[in-house]
């Protein structure tokens, strides 16, 4: 019985978790691109693969760029979504790439608007908005 | 306590504060990225000293700052470099250092060429091990990460080849090949524990490392190369990898007393083999990696005499950390290092354990503290797989076990 307090803490932590994976939902979510992407649609693996930078060209060889959202709730569900990582997790990553050479920091906009404005400015860039988001200028990518 | 460390602590402390954004600027169209890191520890061990530091009277002699700009010249071509300088105890003495300085080509996404001086992949964290804003621990587990001889596998001066290559349903396998040449480390700890301690065999045949100064060794460096494979597996959240390396190397100097002939000592093998596993859920991350060595060398005695120098060095880790919030994160792992596998484990000259506990509080997005607790049994000298101890810095001799506090405050930007 010693150690019951020891197994309950762990149990919480592991409830804890489960619990703090959330409830993501893409429906939530709009991945948008600049019209110059020709593709109508990727894959979840290649969209993880755009915003971990291991991907930097779409299926017809064209550049992709990635943009982000510095917080917020839409930021939160594209990471629970898509990428399985947290926030700090993904600046880490990030950090890890900057500070070895073997990468840059991606672009990071303040909301959907400004993700939208982004976006429809850059070549290759894709980003993300909340499904209510105004997508005027940019294209609607579709995630298999 | 030098007046130098405490301006660095306080520019530590302020300089978020004044510089809060990124710091970008455009070249001819082309967006030029600067980043910059820094750090200012403090140890303070029950006995011993440790990694040259004055540890068992407190020690703030454990700082390094780095700075970084590189930009994207085309959607295929990056350039840029980093320099780095740090003080450790009696090492690296302010002396700074390109870190890294590279032209990297994309060809595909599996294809791409990167050359220059380049930080190493082996194992999971190699190249990033002297970044403490990127990982929980204030000091990463010595045994694969060792402090003091960072620079014998930071970096090398060559090339690497590397891609991605995702497999339909098995993950992504990621890879790097490279080769080229170990620069030299003139401030580390290989070189200080070569040219400051000698090795004596006792009668019943153990030896004991003594502090001397016989020897000037100055330099060393020789070929390397080698691969790392790892693998992104479906399995949410889990990596898992292999690395390989091989490096030649030669260190040369010169014998001051009692005669005044060259000194050489020449690996013949050394090969480095290491598994990793990684696996992430939620705010929990599990760690561990296990390596072996074995060095094949042979150097020639003050007399001339050809003497051989064999190791066979076994080094690992397990670690649990956990977020528990935006600014809290808390952490431990075992490390273990055997010097010389054939030999008995338990003894405490042959082999460094080592239990840490952390907390690492991120007070803003870009200003670290963490405070870590050490357990080590084992105090093993070796100048060739030196781990944290040395002769010269301990002239009343070693401790089987020791405690140490370290604390450290970073900033990255």
């Amino acid at each position: 019985m010693r150690n019951q307090p020891m197994l309950t803490a762990l149990l919480a932590l592991a409830v804890a978790c489960v619990c703090g994976r959330g409830n993501a939902n893409a429906a939530d979510l709009k991945i948008i691109a600049n019209p110059s992407v020709s593709a109508s649609s990727l894959s979840s693996d290649e969209l993880k693969g755009v915003f971990l930078a291991t991907k930097t060209s779409l299926g017809d060889g064209s550049h992709v760029e990635p943009v982000l959202e510095k917080g917020g709730p839409v930021h939160e569900s594209f990471l629970k979504t898509y990428l399985g990582k947290t926030d700090n997790a993904l600046e880490t990553y990030y950090r890890s790439l900057v500070f070895t050479g073997k990468g840059s920091m991606p672009k990071t906009v303040a909301g959907d608007a400004d993700v939208v404005e982004y976006v429809a400015k850059t070549k290759g860039a894709i980003g993300y908005v909340g499904s209510g988001a105004n997508i005027a200028g940019v294209k609607t990518l579709e995630v298999k | 306590m030098p007046a130098k460390t405490l301006a660095l602590a306080a520019a530590l402390s302020a300089a978020p504060g004044l510089v809060y954004a990124q710091f970008d600027f455009h070249v001819h169209g082309r967006d030029v990225q600067v980043h910059s890191f820094a750090s200012q520890g403090f140890a303070y061990s029950n006995h011993n000293n440790y990694v040259t530091m004055n540890t068992s009277q407190g020690s703030f002699r454990l700082t390094d700052f780095g700075f970084n700009a590189s930009t994207q010249l085309t959607d295929k071509l990056r350039v840029g470099a980093q320099l780095y300088d740090y003080n450790l105890g009696q090492l690296g003495k302010w002396h700074p250092s390109l870190d890294w300085g590279l032209v990297d080509y994309r060809f595909k996404d599996w294809f791409g060429v990167r050359g220059g001086k380049v930080k190493t992949v082996v194992g999971l964290y190699n190249d990033t091990q002297d970044m403490e804003f990127l990982h929980t621990w204030a000091l990463m587990p010595q045994s694969v990460y060792p402090l003091d001889v960072r620079g014998d596998s930071i970096a090398h001066i060559g090339g690497d080849l590397y891609g991605n290559v995702p497999v339909r349903k098995i993950g992504t396998f990621s890879y790097t090949v490279y080769g080229g040449k170990r620069p030299n480390d003139p401030d580390g700890g290989y070189l200080f524990g070569l040219s400051t301690s000698s090795r004596v065999t006792l009668p019943n045949g153990t030896f004991i490392y003594v502090t001397s100064s016989t020897k000037s060794i100055t330099h060393y460096s020789g070929p390397v190369f080698g691969a790392d494979l790892r693998w992104t597996t479906p399995v949410k959240g889990l990596l898992v990898g292999a690395s390989y390396m091989k490096q030649d190397i030669t260190t040369t100097g010169q014998y001051v007393k009692p005669t005044t002939i060259p000194y050489r000592l020449v690996t013949l093998k050394d090969p480095m083999i290491a598994f990793y596993v990684e696996y992430t859920l939620g705010n929990l991350r599990f760690a561990g990696e296990y390596r072996r060595e074995i060095k094949t060398g042979v150097f020639n005695a003050p007399t001339g005499i050809l003497i051989p120098g064999n190791e066979n060095a076994r080094s690992g880790y397990v670690s649990a950390a956990y977020r528990i919030s935006k600014w809290l994160e808390v952490g431990a792992y075992h490390s273990r290092f055997i010097a010389n596998w054939s030999l008995y484990h338990g003894d405490p000259m042959n082999h460094v354990f080592d239990q840490a506990v952390t907390a690492r509080v991120d007070m803003t997005r870009y200003l670290d503290f963490k405070v870590e607790g050490h357990f080590v049994d084992g105090a093993m000298i070796n100048s060739v797989l030196d781990r944290g101890f040395y002769a010269a810095p301990n002239p009343g001799g070693l401790k089987p076990t020791m405690n140490m506090l370290v604390m450290r405050l970073g900033y990255h930007l």
